[in-house]
C-alpha cells in the first residue's frame, strides 16, 4: 500500500532517529523491521492521521508484508520511500501554520463569550510550527464540543492537506 | 577488567552460567574471582541503601559473600545467578539495617494512588483554564547549556546527593537499574516486587534525579 | 489532568516518560505520547533531559574491588572448598 511518512531534515526519524535511504530517481532501498505493535515496525500515515504527525519533510513511501491498521498509524514490516512529497515545502508549512492559526481564532470567537485565554495562546504558538498549531486549533475545537470537535478539526485539517498537497485520496 | 566486561564474559547464556556455577562447584578459584569482580560493585551500592555507613555496607558485602560461598551447593537455577547473589545480599542487608533502622519494608513500596508528581503542578498551566496541563512556561533547555556543564564530573556528584536524599526503595530501584545497570526482571526477583511496582519507583527516583540536576544548572 | 483519548497533556507526558522509555506503555498511548513530541518542543527537552539523566547516572558504577577485600574473599573460597 501507499502511504505516507514525515521525517526530520535530512531524512531522519523523527522519534528512532533511523536514516532513511532517500529516493534517488528511483525508490530508496527496502527497510525490514520486525513489527512489535508500537514499539518497531515502519510506522507511517494514512491521509487521515496525517495532520497528527506534520514534521519537516513529507515523503510517499510503499509499505509491504505484514501490514497493521492502527488507530492513527500504519505499521509495516517492510517499506521504501518512493518520493519526496516537493509540494510540502516551506511554503506550504507556513500556509498551513497560518490556516490553522486563523481557524483557531476563528474558533475561539465563534461562542459568547468568546474563549480570549485560549485564544491568546494561538499566535504565540506560530513561531513553533505546524504540527502544534495544528492542535491548538483541534483542542480549542474539542473545547467548544467535546469530544468530537477534535476529530472534526484533525478532519478539516486533513482535506486542506490533501488539496494543497495534490495528494490522492486512496 | 571493568564490572561491564567480567559481567559481559559471565552472563553471556544460560549455559555459560551452567558451567560457572560447575567451575565454582569444583573450586574453581579463578571463577570464583570474575564473580566478585562482576558483582561486588553492585552489591555495594545496595547495601549502601540499607545500612548508615559505607564501612557496614562493606561488612554486610563480605558477609553476603560467604552466604554465597556457602550456599553454591544449593543454588538450583531457578533464577539466575545474580538475581541469586542480589538476594542473599538484600536479605543480609536487611537482617544487618534492622538493626541500624533505616531500612524500609519493600511491601509498603510505591503506590500508584499516591500523588508524588514528576514535576510540581504549578509549572503547568491551571486545570480551568486554557490549555491545561500545559506547560506555563519550558523547562529549560539542556541542550542550550555548556557541554561541560551538563556532562561534567560535578553532575556527578549531585546526582549522587539527589539518590541519597530518595526514599529507600527509590534509591534501592535507581541503583540498581541506572547506576549498575541490572534489567527490570534482576530488579524484581531481587527485591521481590511486581515489574509495575519497580517501574513506578524507577519514575518517581529519576523525576527526583532530573529535578534535583534541573535545579543546579539553573543555580 | 485532563483524560482523553485524543491527546495527552504535557504534565501526563512527564508522568509517562517511563513507561514510555522502558517500552511499557500501551500501543494507544504510545502513539498519543509520541504525537505529543511531534509538537511540544518543552516535552521533548524533557525526555531529552531524562534519557541524559539516566545515561549519566550509569557513569556512578564503582569501578574496582579493593585488592584486601577481593584477596580474603578468595581465601575463604579456598577455605569454604577444602572443608
Amino acid at each position: 500500500m501507499i502511504a505516507y511518512k514525515f521525517l526530520n531534515t535530512g531524512g531522519r526519524g523523527v522519534f528512532t532517529r533511523f536514516s532513511w535511504p532517500l529516493p534517488d530517481g528511483g525508490p530508496g532501498e527496502w527497510v525490514d523491521a520486525r513489527i512489535v505493535p508500537c514499539r518497531s515496525g515502519i510506522h507511517a500515515c494514512r491521509l487521515s492521521d496525517l495532520p497528527l504527525w506534520v514534521g519537516r519533510e513529507m515523503y510517499e513511501i510503499e509499505l509491504d508484508g505484514e501490514v497493521l491498521d492502527e488507530p492513527t498509524k500504519v505499521v509495516a514490516s517492510r517499506g521504501r520511500l518512493l518520493r519526496r512529497v516537493t509540494s510540502w515545502d516551506g511554503d506550504a508549512r507556513d500556509a498551513y501554520t497560518r490556516m490553522c492559526a486563523d481557524r483557531a481564532h476563528e474558533l475561539a470567537a465563534s461562542v459568547s463569550p468568546p474563549l480570549d485565554e485560549w485564544d491568546a495562546v494561538v499566535e504565540p504558538s506560530v513561531p513553533e510550527g505546524p504540527a502544534l498549531l495544528g492542535f491548538v486549533a483541534a483542542r480549542i475545537a474539542e473545547e467548544l464540543s467535546c469530544a468530537g470537535g477534535y476529530r472534526t478539526e484533525r478532519g478539516r485539517q486533513t482535506e486542506w492537506l490533501v488539496e494543497r498537497l495534490g495528494l490522492t485520496p486512496a | 577488567m571493568t564490572p561491564a566486561d567480567a559481567e559481559q564474559r559471565l552472563t553471556g547464556t544460560a549455559s555459560s552460567e551452567a558451567k560457572l556455577v560447575a567451575r565454582l562447584r569444583a573450586g574453581d578459584e579463578q571463577a570464583f574471582a570474575e564473580l566478585i569482580d562482576s558483582y561486588h560493585g553492585t552489591m555495594l551500592a545496595v547495601a549502601r541503601n540499607y545500612v548508615n555507613t559505607r564501612a557496614v555496607a562493606e561488612e554486610v558485602v563480605q558477609e553476603a559473600w560467604l552466604g554465597v560461598i556457602k550456599g553454591l551447593d544449593r543454588f538450583q537455577g531457578r533464577s539466575s545467578l545474580k538475581t541469586w547473589i542480589l538476594r542473599i545480599l538484600v536479605n543480609t542487608a536487611m537482617t544487618r539495617g534492622g538493626q541500624e533502622a533505616r531500612s524500609i519494608p519493600f511491601s509498603s513500596l510505591a503506590r500508584e494512588d499516591e500523588a508524588e508528581p514528576a514535576v510540581e503542578p504549578d509549572r503547568f498551566r491551571r486545570p480551568d483554564g486554557a490549555f491545561p496541563g500545559h506547560w506555563a512556561a519550558y523547562p529549560a533547555n539542556w541542550g542550550a547549556l555548556p557541554e561541560d556543564r551538563v556532562f561534567g564530573r560535578e553532575t556527578l556528584g549531585v546526582m549522587q546527593e539527589a539518590i541519597e536524599a530518595l526514599p529507600t526503595p527509590q534509591r534501592v530501584v535507581i541503583t540498581l537499574r541506572d547506576v549498575q545497570g541490572c534489567s527490570p526482571e534482576e530488579v524484581c526477583d531481587a527485591l521481590d516486587v511486581s515489574d509495575g511496582n519497580q517501574r513506578v519507583l524507577l519514575h518517581r527516583a529519576r523525576s527526583r534525579v532530573r529535578a534535583a540536576l534541573e535545579r543546579h544548572f539553573d543555580g | 489532568m485532563a483524560e482523553s483519548a485524543d491527546h495527552v497533556s504535557c504534565q501526563e507526558v512527564v508522568e509517562l516518560v517511563t513507561d514510555y522509555l522502558e517500552g511499557a506503555l500501551p500501543g494507544d498511548r504510545t502513539a498519543l505520547f509520541e504525537q505529543h513530541l511531534n509538537f511540544c518542543e518543552g516535552c521533548v527537552w524533557y525526555v531529552d533531559e531524562l534519557r541524559t539523566t539516566v545515561s549519566r547516572l550509569g557513569e556512578i558504577r564503582e569501578e574496582h574491588v579493593p585488592p584486601d577485600t577481593r584477596e580474603r574473599l578468595l581465601r575463604a573460597f579456598r577455605d569454604w572448598n577444602r572443608s
